[in-house]
């Protein structure tokens, strides 16, 4: 029988010294920007009930969950995203908790994605939720603290915006049905100018089919708005633009103006989403690396219906980009190699203890029965300093007795 | 500033992307003496050009390795998309239809069929979009034969002329899709590099009206 027993499975990986490290500093960097503005960390279990993430309602579908069953015969997943258990948590166990609530986590999710494509199937996401409170303030509060994140790890990021209702109220304005919708927003998504044409052709011309159309290109600097707002007669429409262009200046006053985009035409997961949509880009990699927005309908599948926004990042694209950038952290070697002549063991181990809470210095005990196999050592993993641990004294620095 | 790469299918399409850059005054000598070069300049080198297989052309693009790709609607659909189909180039064009042998309803009968395909996705999403269960066996030669030998009741394949069909005794049941080249983007590229590629993009657009003016 063919053993898989030294190999990870597809879309996993070993993480080792400096891409580790970079891992780890990435994420600090994170954790302290949420942890700065009163975030608290959530851990939530690895595996849940398929039915917190039945896919109409969480957006995911169910052919990229992993799922396995419990005793009981009754369906799990590994855990596909974090943002819908701490929904559940803050639904359930919180209900009374004083709002808004503000949570970060930063843990792997799993999705199987098609094999020999190169995505990963284990990612590690950090990233915030602000629960039960909705309005401007929060959306600003959830944009700048993703600037402010992203700053932390990826300085020259591109941050932009979008907003789910946009869509909608366009939509709402065609004679059209629940599939051809669901036509046309993905054509959008995908921006397939030809084939939404060949949609809209089909429709009696009315402006929301000519913004419609436009919508793909709608995306660019602020001039977008200018065009969005030539393009509509829907007052909803026109409420959604006029937020998300005050929404852009606020952000803008916030020192992001050069950074910020605006892209009209940011329809994934549009029943997922309810109102600010928003992503951020890096040269160094081929698809966002941050996503989030509002979704104030989530909570009321839980049964306690409250306005929420957050965002995730993906810490493996974040760890990559740094990685390309030459902003790999530094992997700590050892500052002393202790050398412990023989019997005195013991206290060659209490001597590098102390060593680290006096001074605090790294220290690695040679497992050598000589000083001459400790010099080589030494010499090897590039440690520039041997102390030896003698009977009489401890000569440091390994000057010759 | 960095080049625009795009990545190009090898074959035909590739010769007529270059002959649309050409008629955009686009210098493509490189191209044409490529050598054992892989990575080519094109025009007054803010654009390299890459030569790839169908499907590579697109993990190239999704990777962000090219900021753009020219590829058959055909491999677009059998492959899935993470990036921006933005233009259709016009050239290239044929279609996905379903076929099977003459005079025979593909649709009669109760019993499950069978269909064979060098693009099972293609196959499967066509038929369940019917709401019809299907069997779908993968072949990866001429696809023409699997009926003839009885392995299926019909076929799903690229169709230009119709010629191959009807020497093997088989005809077009239903057309599937159209097909023909289409420019993709790099999602984050798209963002990040938007003057250029819509630069580039409307160019190409102009140049493929023209030519169907002349």
């Amino acid at each position: 029988m063919k053993l898989y027993n030294k190999i990870t499975p597809e879309g996993t990986r070993d993480l080792l010294f400096e891409e580790c490290a970079t891992r780890r500093m990435a994420e600090s960097r994170l954790c302290s920007v949420f942890v700065s503005h009163g975030y608290q960390e959530a851990v939530t279990p690895g595996i849940e009930f398929y039915d917190v993430f039945e896919p109409y309602h969480s957006g995911i579908p169910q052919e990229i969950m992993y799922k396995m069953s419990d005793q009981k015969g009754r369906l799990m997943v590994l855990r596909p995203d974090t943002t819908t258990p701490i929904a559940r948590l803050a639904a359930t166990r919180l209900q009374n908790m004083q709002r808004p609530m503000r949570f970060y986590y930063k843990q792997p999710i799993y999705r199987s994605n098609p094999g020999l494509t190169g995505r990963s199937n284990e990612t590690v996401e950090s990233g915030v939720e602000l629960l039960g409170v909705g309005g401007k303030r929060a959306d600003v509060e959830a944009i700048a603290l993703a600037a402010q994140a992203m700053e932390s790890c990826l300085p020259g990021f591109r941050m932009e915006i979008g907003h789910a209702g946009f869509f909608r109220a366009l939509a709402s304005e065609l004679p059209i049905s629940e599939e051809e919708r669901e036509e046309i927003r993905s054509t959008i998504e995908s921006k397939n100018y030809a084939a939404l044409n060949t949609i809209l052709e089909k429709l009696p011309d009315s402006p929301a089919v000519r913004a419609m159309g436009r919508l793909p290109r709608l995306f660019g600097g602020q001039e977008v708005f200018e065009e969005a707002f030539s393009l509509c007669s829907n007052p909803e429409a026109i409420e959604t633009l006029r937020y998300l262009k005050e929404l852009y200046e606020s952000l803008s006053g916030l020192g992001l103006g050069s950074r910020m985009m605006v892209d009209l035409g940011l329809v994934q997961r549009n029943d997922y989403y309810t109102g600010v949509v928003f992503s951020a880009y890096v040269e160094e990699w081929g698809d966002a690396v941050l996503l989030g927005g509002r979704y104030d309908n989530l909570l009321a599948r839980f049964d306690a219906p409250m306005p929420a926004v957050g965002f995730s990042v993906n810490m493996d694209a974040v760890t990559q980009a740094m990685l390309r950038r030459g902003n790999a952290a530094p992997v700590q070697k050892p500052d002393v190699l202790v050398y412990s002549e023989e019997g005195m063991e013991l206290a060659g181990i209490q001597y590098a203890a102390r060593l680290t809470a006096e001074e605090g210095l790294i220290c690695e005990n040679a497992l050598c029965d000589s000083l001459e196999e400790a010099r080589v050592l030494a010499e090897k993993k590039g440690i520039a300093r041997i102390d030896i641990v003698g009977e009489k004294e401890i000569v440091k620095g390994g000057e010759r007795q | 500033m960095k080049p625009l790469r795009i990545a190009l299918t090898k074959g035909r399409l590739e010769k007529d992307t270059i002959d649309l850059f050409e008629k955009m005054g686009m210098d493509c000598n490189a191209v044409h003496n490529k050598g054992r070069q892989l990575i080519l300049p094109v025009g007054d080198g803010s654009i390299e050009v890459v030569l790839a297989k169908a499907a590579d052309v697109i993990t190239y693009v999704e990777h962000g390795v090219c900021d753009l790709g020219v590829v058959g609607k055909d491999t677009i659909m059998e492959n899935g998309s993470r990036f921006y189909e933005v233009l259709d180039l016009g050239f290239g064009r044929c279609r996905f239809a379903l076929a099977g042998p003459k005079g025979k309803d593909f649709y009669e009968g109760f019993s499950e069929k069978t269909v064979a395909s060098k693009y099972p996705n293609v196959t499967r999403a066509f038929f369940e979009s019917k709401a019809m269960d299907v069997r779908v066996i993968k072949i990866e030669g001429s696809v023409e034969l699997a009926p003839l030998l009885g392995l299926s009741d019909a076929i799903v394949d690229i169709v230009e002329t119709g010629s191959t069909l009807r020497e093997n005794g088989l005809e077009v049941k239903e057309t599937v899709a159209d097909i023909s080249a289409r420019l993709i983007v790099n999602t984050a590229s798209m963002k990040l590099r938007k003057q250029e590629i819509e630069d580039l993009s409307v160019r190409m657009e102009d140049a493929i009206r023209e030519d169907l003016k002349a």
